[in-house]
C-alpha cells in the first residue's frame, strides 16, 4: 500500500519538478562526450584529458566545456547526448570515442541540429552522406586512408599477402573491413583474417593459423596496448614476415610492451609518433608539438593520438565559431546551423594530425599528407623516409 | 592441422589450462568452505600482475590505499559489532594481525627500491600485498552475512567484483601491462618450443593441485575446514569457528590468485579488467568438476584450456561462444544424471 | 476498489508525464520505464522464485536484435521475409527466440542445486553478448543503426513524449499481469518455491515447471524491453546487452526490492537517477579517471545485501506495516463460492496404504530394516521409537521423498514405492512437516490454499488476464473451509509468520487437508508444543479421523500418541519390534527396553 504510495509520490515530484531554465547563455557551450571507463577507455581516457587543453576562446568569445562520460555503453551516450542538447543547450558535441556509440547517437544530433564532432576511426559516421550525417564531422584520418598508406607503402615493397588479426571490437571490425577491401583494390591477397579479445590469456592459436596461410606480411588491427600481444606471439612462434600495425599502436606503451620483438615493424600514422624529425616545412609540427609538451607538463605522460583527436576537433571549433558568430548568438538555432556550415567551409587548417578541408561530401577533410610511414627502430619510432 | 600444429596447440591450451585450474582451485576452496561463489578471485590476479608490472616500471604501487580502506572498514565493523554485542569496543586479534600484515606490506612496497630488485623479491612484496585482500574481503563483505542463503553471498560477490573492477582502473589505469619473464629460456621438445615460462606455471599448478588435494580431502584440518560449509552452528560446537575458517580460505584463494597474476604476468598482457572472464572460465572448470573435487575441477579447467586453444584455431571470432556454451552440454548431463530435483542449502 | 484507483493514478500520471516533463526528463523516464519492465522480469524470479539471473540483458538484447534486424536487413532469409517490415515481426520474433533460449537454459540448470541457474545464466549472457558481437549479419560489433520510427496502429512513435507513453503502458499492464499472476494459483506455486523444494513438490506443485514459468515470464519481459529499447535508441550494438548491463539489471532489482513488484519501478529509477547524478557529482571529488559509479553501485549493494536483503520498497513497506492499523478481515468471499469437486472417499476401514518388507540401505547402514505396516480409512496409527530408530527414514520412503532399497508400497491400490512426492500428492497422500515449512510472508489463508493447488486447473495466462477469478474463488474459499476447521478462521488474513508455533503446525494441517486427501502424514505434530496446544492439536486428530481420513503420525511423545492412535508400530533400530493396540505395546517387553534401556 504504502509502496503504491512511495511510487505514486516519486511519479508526482518527477512531473512536478519543472525544467530550471539555462539563463541565456552569453558563451559557446561546448559538450564532451568520453569513454572513462569500460571497454572503450583507452580510447577515451586520452581524450577526457584532452579536455582540459581545449581552445578557451574563439573570436573574443568565451568556449565552455561540459564534460559527461558514457562508460563506453551507447545507451548512455544517447542520454548524455540528449541532456547536452536539450538541458546544456550546447551549440556543438566533441564526442564519443566509440565508433558504435557515435553511430547511435547521430539521429539525435541531426533532429536537434547541433554539430557534432567525432573523434572516431570508422567512416560510417560520414559515409555515405545524408541529410543526418552532414550534422556529423570526423576529426581522425579515416580508417580506410590509412589502410590505402599502409597499403601501397605494401605494394612497393612487394608483399602480395597479408595475414590480418583484428580485436573483436568495433575498432577491429572497421580495420578488417577497410582493408580487406582496399586490399582487394591493390591486388593484395588477404590470406587470413583473425579476430582475438583484448583480454584473452593466449593467441598461439590465431598465431598459428595465420602462419600457416604463409603471408609475406602481418597486419594487426587493435587500440593500444592490446596490439602488443599478439605481434609478440607471432614472433615466439617464429614468424619473421613483416609486420604492419594501425595507428591504434600509436603510443609509447607499445614500445614498452613490446620491447626488441617489435623492431621493424611498420605502421602508419600522423606526424606526432616522429615529431623531432619532421621537416620544419611541416604545418602540422609546431601544432603537434604544442600539444604534445602541454599534455605532458599537465600528466605527466606522452598522449596516445585518440586524445589528438579531440584537440583537432577544437582547432576546428575554434575557427568555425567566429564565422558562425556573425549569423547568430550562441544558443541559437541559427548559430549551430551557421557553426555547421563554417565546419563545412574549414580550408587549409592544420592540425595535429595533418591539414582539414572540409567539403560537404567530405567531413574528414584529410589527405595523404598527414600521414606518415614510421617504423620502430631501436626502440624509438622513426621516419621512414 | 599437422602435428606441430597440434603440439603448439596443446601446449597453448595447458598453459592457459594451467592457470584456470589454479582459480578453479581457490574457487572450488572457497565455495567448499564457505558456500561463497568468489567471483573476485580474477581480481587476486590481476591486480598481482598490474602491481608487479608496475614495481618493475618504477611507478607508485598504490595498492595499499585500498588496503588501508578495507582495513579501516574491518576495524570500525569489528568496533560496532562489539558495541552491538554490548561488550567493550575492541577490535579482533585476527583483523589487528590482517591490519598489521597489510601495513608491513604496503611499508615494504613503498620503501624497497623494488625496481633496482630482482624478480623474487618483487613477486614476494607483490604477493605479501594480494594476500591480506582476501581475509580482509572475507570480513568486510562476507562475514556479517555468513549464514545468509547461498544466493545472497553470490550476489555480494557480483558486487564486490563490480566495485573491485571499477577501484582497478583507478589504481592501475586503462592500459595494459606486462612484466619481464623470470627467464627468457626456450626449450625444444620434438618439433614443438617450449617457454620456460610455461613450464613454471603448469609445474605450480600441479603442485599446488596435489597439496590441496592432500590437505582437504585426505588431511583433518581439511575436511574439519569443509565441515564449516555444510554445518556452521555444528562445526562451532566442536570448536571450528566459521569465520576464522572464512579469512584462511580467503587468504589461500588471494594467495592463489596473486600466484597465478605473478606467474602469467610475462606471457600475456593484464588488463584491469582482465580478471573476470580469467575467472569465469575457472568457473566453468570447476563446474565441469562438479565443484566437489580438486582433481576433477583442474582437469575440467584443463579441458576448457584445450578447449579454448583449438576453437580459437577453428574459428576465432567464436571462441568465447564455444567454451560458454561448453558448460551447457555438461549442464545437461548433471542434470540428467540426477532423478530429483536438488534441495537448498 | 483500490486497484482501481491506483491504476488511474498511474494512467493519468503517465497521460500528463510527457506534457509537464523537459525533454531530457522524459528520456531518463524512458531509460527507466525499459529498464524497469526488465528488472520486474528479475523480481519475479529473485524475490518471488528465489532463482536468480545475471544473463537478463542477453535477453533484451535477442528483443533489441530481433527487431532491428527485420526492420532494417533488407534481404532477410526466406524463413523470415514474412515478418520483415513490421515492428509486430520483431516482436513476435523477439519473443520467440528469448523464450526458446530460456528453455533450453531453464531446462539444464533447473534440476540442478541453486547456483547453477546464476552461474548458467553468467555464462549463456556473455556467449550471446560475443554473438551479436561476431555475427556479420547483425552489423557485427559496430552495430545496426537506421532502424526506422516505430509505428503502430498508425501512429508514429517518433518523439520522446510518445514513446513514455507507449514504454509506460507496456510497464503497467506487466505490472498489473504480473501482480493478477501473484495473486492466483500458479503465483502460488511459484512463490511456494521459496519455501523450500520439497515443500512445493509434497503439495502436487511442479517445481521445474514453476521455476520455468518465472525465468520464461522473467525472460519475455527481458525481450519486450529489448523491443522497446531498439525502437527508442533506433540503434542497437552489443554493449549494452554484456554481462556487466545483465548485473546492473540485477543490481536495480535489489535495491528496489527483490521480493515487491513495485521494487522493480523503484529500483529502476533509483539506480538510474542516481546514475546520472553520480556521474556529475564523483569525478569533482575524486578528481581522476575511474568507474566511481561501479564502485559505488557495488559497495551500495554490498551494504544492501548486508543489512537491508529485502531492498528499498520492502524496507519502506515494512515500516508501513508497523504504522498501520490492522486490516479488517476480508469479507468471507467464499459463501457464494462453489465448492471443489472432492475425490472418491475410500470406505471405512479400507486399507489405504500398504507396505511390505521396507528395505533402506545407506552404504553400510541399514537404517529401514523390512519394515511393514498398513493405515486403513479412518484410523490413527502411530509410528514411534527412540531417536534414530530409523522413523524418519520410513517416513521418507512412505511419502515419495526416498526410494526402498528393496520392499513394495501399495497406496490406495497402486505400486507406489520411489514414486515423487508430487505423484503421491497426486492420489491423495498430504503430509506436514517436522520443522514447519510455511512461507511466512504470505497471509494464512494464501498458504492454506497452496494445499489445494492440486484442485486448480486454471494455467498461467488465465491468471495474468484475471480468467481465473472463479476457480480462485472456490481455491479460497476451500481454504477458509479448512482454516476454520482447524479453528484459524479468524486469522486468515494474518501473515503466516507472524502465528506462535502451535498454531503454525495447525495451519500446516489445514494446508493439507486442504488438498482432499486420503491419507494424512505428520511428522512429529506434536513437537514443541505447550499442553494445551496438544490437546487443541489431537482433538482435530480425532475429528479428522471420524471424517474417514487415515491418519500416519511419527512421533516421540509418548503420552500424545497413546490416547490418540488407534494402533502403534514401534520401531528401533530399523525394525520394527512391538505392533498392536497402545495399551498393549505399551506393556511390551522389548519397547519397555527400548524406550527405558536394559536394565528396566
Amino acid at each position: 500500500m504504502s509502496a503504491h504510495r512511495l511510487v505514486l509520490s516519486l511519479l508526482a515530484s518527477v512531473l512536478l519538478a519543472t525544467a530550471v531554465q539555462a539563463q541565456a547563455p552569453l558563451n559557446v557551450k561546448v559538450g564532451v562526450v568520453t569513454s572513462a571507463s569500460g571497454p572503450i577507455a583507452l580510447v577515451g581516457i586520452p581524450q577526457k584529458n584532452t579536455v582540459a587543453l581545449l581552445p578557451t576562446k574563439a573570436g573574443g568569445q568565451a568556449i565552455d566545456y561540459i564534460l559527461y562520460d558514457d562508460a563506453s555503453d551507447p545507451t548512455a551516450s544517447v542520454t548524455a547526448f540528449k541532456k547536452l542538447i536539450t538541458e546544456d543547450k550546447v551549440d556543438a558535441i566533441i564526442g564519443p570515442p566509440g565508433s558504435p556509440n557515435a553511430l547511435g547517437v547521430i539521429p539525435f544530433v541531426a533532429e536537434a541540429g547541433v554539430p557534432m564532432l567525432a573523434p572516431v576511426g570508422t567512416a560510417a559516421v560520414i559515409l555515405p552522406m545524408d541529410d543526418k550525417k552532414k550534422w556529423v564531422f570526423k576529426t581522425t584520418q579515416n580508417d580506410g586512408l590509412v589502410a590505402a598508406a599502409l597499403l601501397d607503402q605494401m605494394a612497393e615493397t612487394g608483399v602480395k599477402t597479408v595475414g590480418v588479426i583484428g580485436t573483436a571490437d568495433p575498432y577491429g571490425d572497421n580495420w578488417l573491413k577497410v582493408f580487406s577491401e582496399g586490399a582487394a583494390k591493390k591486388g593484395i591477397q588477404v590470406v587470413a583474417s583473425e579476430r582475438f579479445q583484448r583480454q584473452d590469456t593466449a593467441l598461439t592459436a590465431q598465431g598459428l593459423k595465420l602462419i600457416a596461410a604463409k603471408p609475406d606480411a602481418v597486419l594487426i588491427a587493435a587500440p593500444g596496448s592490446s596490439s602488443v600481444l599478439p605481434q609478440t606471439t607471432l614472433y615466439d612462434l617464429g614468424y619473421r614476415g613483416k609486420y604492419y600495425q594501425t595507428h591504434g599502436a600509436a603510443l609509447p606503451d607499445y614500445l614498452k610492451l613490446g620491447g626488441k620483438k617489435v623492431e621493424g615493424t611498420i605502421l602508419a600514422a600522423g606526424g606526432m609518433l616522429v615529431i623531432d624529425e619532421l621537416p620544419g616545412t611541416d604545418v602540422s609540427k609546431p601544432i603537434a608539438a604544442d600539444y604534445i609538451a602541454r599534455y605532458k607538463k599537465l600528466y605527466g605522460t606522452v598522449p596516445a593520438t585518440f586524445g589528438a583527436n579531440v584537440f583537432d576537433a577544437g582547432l576546428l571549433l575554434e575557427r568555425a565559431i567566429p564565422e558562425a558568430l556573425k549569423a547568430g548568438k550562441p544558443g541559437t538555432a541559427e548559430f549551430r546551423a551557421a557553426l555547421r556550415t563554417a565546419l563545412e567551409e574549414t580550408r587549409e587548417l592544420p592540425g595535429t594530425q595533418g591539414v582539414y578541408t572540409m567539403s560537404p561530401a567530405d567531413h574528414s577533410g584529410f589527405d595523404q599528407r598527414g600521414l606518415h610511414i614510421i617504423t620502430v627502430k631501436d626502440g624509438k619510432w622513426a621516419l621512414v623516409k | 592441422m599437422n602435428l606441430q600444429v597440434a603440439m603448439l596447440l596443446g601446449q597453448s591450451g595447458i598453459t592457459s589450462g594451467a592457470v584456470y585450474a589454479l582459480l578453479a582451485l581457490a574457487i572450488l576452496l572457497v565455495f567448499s568452505v564457505t558456500r561463497i561463489l568468489l567471483i573476485p578471485q580474477g581480481e587476486f590476479v590481476s591486480f598481482a600482475a598490474l602491481t608487479m608490472a608496475a614495481m618493475q616500471e618504477g611507478r607508485p604501487v598504490r595498492l595499499g590505499w585500498l588496503l588501508g580502506a578495507l582495513c579501516l572498514a574491518a576495524v570500525a565493523m569489528d568496533l560496532i559489532a562489539s558495541v552491538r554485542a554490548r561488550r567493550r569496543p575492541a577490535v579482533s586479534r585476527p583483523t589487528l594481525w590482517l591490519c598489521a600484515w597489510a601495513a608491513a606490506a604496503t611499508a615494504l612496497s613503498m620503501l624497497l627500491p623494488l625496481a633496482a630488485l630482482g624478480h623474487a623479491v618483487q613477486a614476494l612484496v607483490t604477493i605479501a600485498l594480494i594476500v591480506p585482500l582476501g581475509p580482509l574481503l572475507y570480513r568486510v563483505c562476507f562475514q556479517p552475512v555468513a549464514a545468509a542463503h547461498a544466493l545472497v553471498l553470490l550476489v555480494i560477490s557480483i558486487a564486490a567484483h563490480v566495485a573491485l573492477v571499477g577501484i582497478a582502473l583507478f589504481i592501475f589505469g586503462p592500459e595494459g601491462a606486462r612484466t619481464e619473464p623470470f627467464s627468457d629460456a626456450v626449450f625444444t621438445v620434438g618439433p614443438a618450443l617450449i617457454q620456460s615460462q610455461t613450464l613454471w606455471v603448469v609445474a605450480v599448478s600441479a603442485l599446488l593441485v596435489g597439496l590441496l588435494y592432500v590437505g582437504f580431502e585426505r588431511h583433518l584440518y581439511g575436511k574439519a575446514l569443509r565441515a564449516t560449509a555444510v554445518d556452521r552452528l555444528g562445526a562451532e560446537l566442536v570448536g571450528i569457528s566459521p569465520d576464522l575458517a572464512g579469512r584462511v580460505s580467503l587468504a589461500v584463494a588471494a594467495f592463489i590468485g596473486a600466484l597465478s597474476g605473478v606467474l602469467i604476468a610475462p606471457i600475456i598482457t593484464i588488463y584491469f579488467d582482465s580478471g573476470f572472464i580469467i575467472s569465469l572460465k575457472g568457473f566453468v572448470g570447476a563446474l565441469i568438476g562438479g565443484l566437489a573435487s580438486y582433481p576433477l575441477a583442474a582437469l575440467g579447467a584443463l579441458v576448457v584450456g584445450q578447449a579454448e586453444s583449438f576453437a580459437t584455431f577453428w574459428a576465432s571470432a567464436y571462441k568465447e561462444v564455444i567454451v560458454f556454451t561448453l558448460l551447457i552440454p555438461v549442464l545437461l548431463w548433471r542434470s540428467l544424471a540426477r532423478t530429483g530435483v536438488e534441495d537448498e542449502e | 476498489m483500490r486497484r482501481l484507483s491506483l491504476a488511474a493514478a498511474a494512467i493519468a500520471a503517465v497521460g500528463v508525464a510527457p506534457l509537464l516533463l523537459t525533454p531530457f526528463q522524459v528520456t531518463l523516464a524512458n531509460n527507466i520505464g525499459i529498464a524497469a519492465l526488465v528488472t520486474l522480469g528479475l523480481v519475479l524470479l529473485t524475490g518471488i522464485a528465489g532463482l536468480t539471473s545475471f544473463g537478463q540483458a542477453a535477453f533484451v538484447g535477442i528483443g533489441a536484435y530481433a527487431a532491428a534486424y527485420l526492420a532494417t536487413v533488407v534481404e532477410l532469409p526466406p524463413a523470415l521475409a514474412w515478418l520483415g517490415g513490421s515492428p509486430w515481426g520483431g516482436l513476435a520474433l523477439g519473443l520467440a527466440l528469448a523464450l526458446a533460449v530460456a528453455v533450453v537454459l531453464g531446462a539444464v540448470t533447473f534440476r540442478l542445486a541453486g547456483h547453477y541457474l546464476p552461474l548458467g545464466t553468467i555464462a549463456w549472457g556473455l556467449a550471446i553478448a560475443f554473438l551479436f558481437g561476431t555475427a556479420d549479419s547483425l552489423g557485427g560489433y559496430t552495430g545496426l543503426s537506421g532502424i526506422p520510427v516505430l509505428s503502430l496502429f498508425g501512429v508514429r512513435f517518433d518523439s520522446g513524449g510518445r514513446l513514455l507513453w507507449l514504454i509506460w503502458a507496456v510497464l503497467l499492464a506487466a505490472l498489473l499481469v504480473t501482480a493478477n499472476l501473484l495473486d492466483s494459483r500458479q503465483g502460488r506455486a511459484i512463490r511456494a518455491l521459496k519455501g523450500g523444494q520439497l515443500m512445493a513438490r509434497s503439495m502436487g506443485i511442479d517445481v521445474v515447471r514453476a521455476k520455468m514459468a518465472a525465468f520464461l515470464i522473467a525472460a519475455a519481459f527481458a525481450a519486450i524491453a529489448g523491443w522497446l529499447y531498439a525502437y527508442t535508441q533506433r540503434f542497437v550494438s552489443p554493449a549494452p546487452f554484456s554481462l556487466g548491463a545483465g548485473i546492473e539489471y540485477l543490481f536495480m532489482a535489489l535495491i528496489g526490492g527483490a521480493a515487491s513488484i513495485w521494487g522493480a519501478v523503484v529500483g529502476a529509477a533509483v539506480f538510474i537517477l542516481s546514475k546520472e547524478w553520480l556521474q556529475d557529482l564523483l569525478p569533482h571529488l575524486a578528481g581522476r579517471t575511474g568507474n566511481f559509479e561501479a564502485v559505488v553501485f557495488g559497495l551500495l549493494v554490498i551494504v544492501l545485501m548486508q543489512h537491508m536483503p529485502d531492498g528499498i520498497a520492502s524496507a519502506v513497506r515494512r515500516a508501513a506495516r508497523r504504522a498501520r492499523r490492522p486490516r479488517p478481515p476480508s469479507p468471507a468471499a467464499g459463501d457464494t463460492a462453489a465448492p471443489l469437486p472432492m475425490r472418491a472417499k475410500p470406505r471405512p476401514g479400507e486399507v489405504i496404504l500398504d507396505a511390505r518388507g521396507i528395505t533402506r540401505r545407506f552404504g553400510g547402514l541399514l537404517a529401514n530394516d523390512d519394515v511393514s505396516l498398513s493405515v486403513r480409512a479412518g484410523e490413527v496409527l502411530a509410528v514411534i521409537g527412540p531417536n534414530g530408530a530409523g522413523k524418519s527414514t520410513l517416513f521418507n520412503q512412505l511419502s515419495g521423498v526416498d526410494r526402498p532399497t528393496a520392499g513394495t508400497i501399495v497406496f490406495r491400490g497402486q505400486l507406489a514405492a520411489g514414486s515423487s512426492p508430487r505423484a503421491m500428492a497426486r492420489h491423495g497422500l498430504a503430509r506436514t512437516f517436522q520443522h514447519v515449512r510455511l512461507l511466512p510472508e504470505l497471509t494464512v489463508l494464501e498458504n492454506a490454499a497452496i494445499g489445494a493447488h492440486l484442485r486448480g486447473r486454471k494455467g498461467l495466462v488465465a491468471a495474468m488476464l484475471r480468467l481465473d477469478r472463479r476457480e480462485e474463488a472456490q481455491l479460497l474459499a476451500e481454504a477458509r473451509r479448512q482454516l476454520a476447521r482447524v479453528g484459524l478462521a479468524a486469522r486468515c488474513d494474518d501473515r503466516a509468520g507472524s502465528l506462535p508455533l502451535g498454531q503454525q503446525r495447525l495451519l500446516e494441517i489445514a494446508r493439507a487437508v486442504a488438498a482432499d486427501p486420503c491419507l494424512l502424514l505428520l511428522d512429529e505434530p506434536a513437537a514443541g508444543l505447550r499442553f494445551e496446544e496438544k490437546q487443541e492439536l489431537a482433538g482435530l486428530i480425532d475429528r479428522l479421523r471420524c471424517d474417514g481420513m487415515a491418519v500416519l503420525l511419527v512421533e516421540h511423545d509418548m503420552d500424545f500418541v497413546m490416547g490418540l492412535a488407534d494402533r502403534v508400530f514401534v520401531m528401533d533400530f530399523g525394525r520394527e519390534i512391538a505392533h498392536g493396540r497402545p495399551a498393549d505395546v505399551q506393556a511390551d517387553p522389548a519397547v519397555l527396553e527400548a524406550y527405558l534401556g536394559a536394565d528396566a
